[in-house]
Order: C-alpha cells, then structure tokens, then sequence
C-alpha cells in the first residue's frame, strides 16, 4: 500500500464533511461544518488549499453553480468526492480503526 | 445566508484575497467570504463582521501561500532567482541612462547651466535614477510574475522578501566583524524597502490583468 493512498488528516475531515453535506457542499457550507463539528476555526482558504489538493489526486471533483445576489454576482463552486476518493477515505479509515482497536481510547482519555 | 448585504466587505482585504487566491478559486474565495461576511454583518454587526472578515483573509492567505510553495516550488524558486539576477544586472541601468544623458546634455548642449537648469539638473540626478530604479524593480516584478504562470504574487512576494533579508542580513553581519557605528536604517535600506513593494506591485498588476482577462473569457 502506498502513502499516497492514505487521506492527511484535515484531507479526511474536508472529505467527510463533503459526504455529509451532499449536493450542498460548497466552501461556506464545508468550513460551517467543520467548525460546528470539530468545535476549531478553520480559515477558508485552508479549505480551498485542501479541496484543491484532492481535485489533483483525483479524490473529489468541482462543478461551478449560478452567481446569486448575495455573494456579488459570484459564483458557488459545489464540490462531489469521487469513487477514487471513497475508496481513499475508506482505506484511511479502515486504517485508523485498525490501529485503535482495542485500545479504548473513550475510556482511557476522556 | 439569503439577505443582500448590508455594507461591503473591507476594500483591502477584498482586494488581498482576490491577489492570492488561485485563478479558478478566486471567484469561489472571494463570493463564500462575501456571502459569511454578509450573514455575520445581519446577526453580529458589522464592526464584527469586519473584524472576522480580516482575520480570514490573513488565515486564507497564509494557506494559500503556502499550498502555492508546496505546489510549483521548482518554479518559484527558479523566478525568484532569475528575478533576483536580473535586478542585479539591471539594476544600475536607469542610473547609468540618466547620467549619461545629463553628462551628454552638460558637454554637448549647454555647457554653462542657469539657476534653473541646474536645480533641474540635479533634480534629475536625485529623483530621476530613484524614479528608474523603482521603474526596473516594477517592471521586473511583472516579468516575474509571467514566468510564475498561476503563483505570480508567490512569486513576486518571495523575491520581496529575498531583497529585503538580503541587505538586512549582511548589515546585521557587517557592524560584527568591521565594527561600523553606522545608523542602522541608511538611506539604501529605506530604498530597498521602496524596491521591494514595486515588485509586488509588478506581480499585483499582472495578477490584475490576468484575473479580467479570465473574467472577460467566461463572461463571454
């Protein structure tokens, strides 16, 4: 199995905040997430830095919406994980889960 | 995350972003910071939306940076480089113009200056190479900027950085081993800071152009 093969760990959590939000998974609704769900400010362009990564490994890919109002007359850019990438955020898990078996972290740490 | 906005976002931090961010982001960037900025001015005002408006666009732009390095960093270090040579090599040329058509004008033209063509001479002595030399640094910035392709402020910003650590270090160094007493901040110092911000400026206004040429071709 190759390194490469394995999600980083902020990689992960944009990766699964993309399967949670579905069809609404653009930069706003992505960094909300996470901010809500890991209780840490995230900066935008640590999400962009990041989705820009997989897109190049191939691991999610990017549709432009319509620009709205509210944002200027911009444009959203929805983002999808791609098979290539659930296969990649399947390994990584399976990984994690693998290592921490047994260990009852919960317990131990919390 | 529907209602219009109330006011605009700091103008210079917009501007900042949209410096940065990578070509094909930096519509994306620029709308979701607009669209948060709007909601947080409705429920938390807009002195705290402003507040968070800043602090994100230092974070974002730290990242960015940074994944630009990660990215390209052969092509980076290659412009900054070729950058800094060539400022070497043309650094002086402005100086050496100027002063060449002055000694022609002085030998060849009139030879015997009034009161007024001598404070013009001189005017041109100072301020005209200090004009040149911004000029070069300007338009080297820009030549820098085209080589780094998509990373132009990466570029230009690191080039920047290099001229100004540059003097710094070796006036750090000098005062230790020849024991000079000199002030710290010379003239030249102060001159290497005004070169380092017209590079920027070079890769700002190149990474302008760019960003409305590729407005313009998907508009169109």
């Amino acid at each position: 199995m190759l390194h490469r093969d394995y999600l980083g760990e902020f990689e992960h959590i944009v990766v699964l905040a993309l399967l949670r939000l579905g069809e609404r998974a653009y930069g706003v609704t992505v960094r909300q997430e996470i901010e809500t769900r890991t209780r840490r400010e995230v900066s935008i362009g640590a999400i962009y830095a990041t989705l820009a990564r997989l897109a190049e490994k191939g691991y999610v890919k990017s549709r432009l919406g319509d620009p709205t109002p509210e944002r200027g007359g911009r444009s959203k850019r929805f983002y999808q994980v791609t098979a290539k990438g659930m296969a990649a955020v399947n390994r990584t898990h399976r990984a994690f889960h693998s290592m921490s078996e047994g260990l009852h972290l919960v317990e131990r740490y919390s | 995350m529907s209602q219009a906005f109330v006011k605009p976002p700091p103008r210079i931090a917009a501007w900042l972003v949209d410096l940065f961010a990578p070509g094909e982001h930096a519509e994306s960037i620029t709308g979701d910071l607009l669209e948060e900025f709007s909601d947080l001015a409705a429920k938390s005002g807009v002195a705290s939306a402003r507040h968070w408006y800043w602090r994100q666009t230092m974070k974002a732009i730290a990242h960015l940076v940074s994944a630009g390095f990660r990215g390209a960093p052969w092509t980076i270090l290659g412009t900054v480089l070729g950058g800094y040579v060539l400022l070497a090599f043309c650094g002086s040329w402005p100086e050496r113009a100027i002063v060449s058509v002055l000694q022609f004008r002085r030998h060849h033209v009139t030879p015997y200056y009034t009161w007024p063509q001598f404070q013009a001479y001189l005017f041109w002595l100072n301020n005209g190479i200090l004009m040149g030399r911004l000029l070069i640094s300007m338009l080297i910035g820009c030549i820098v900027a085209l080589a780094a392709k998509e990373r132009e402020m990466v570029s230009t910003m690191a080039l920047s950085c290099l001229l100004l650590l540059v003097p710094f270090g070796m006036r750090l160094v000098q005062p230790a081993s020849h024991g000079a007493e000199e002030p710290f901040l010379q003239p030249d110092l102060v001159f290497v800071f005004g070169n380092s911000i017209m590079i920027f400026m070079g890769g700002a206004i190149v990474r302008k152009n760019r960003s409305a040429a590729a407005r313009r071709r998907s508009s169109a």
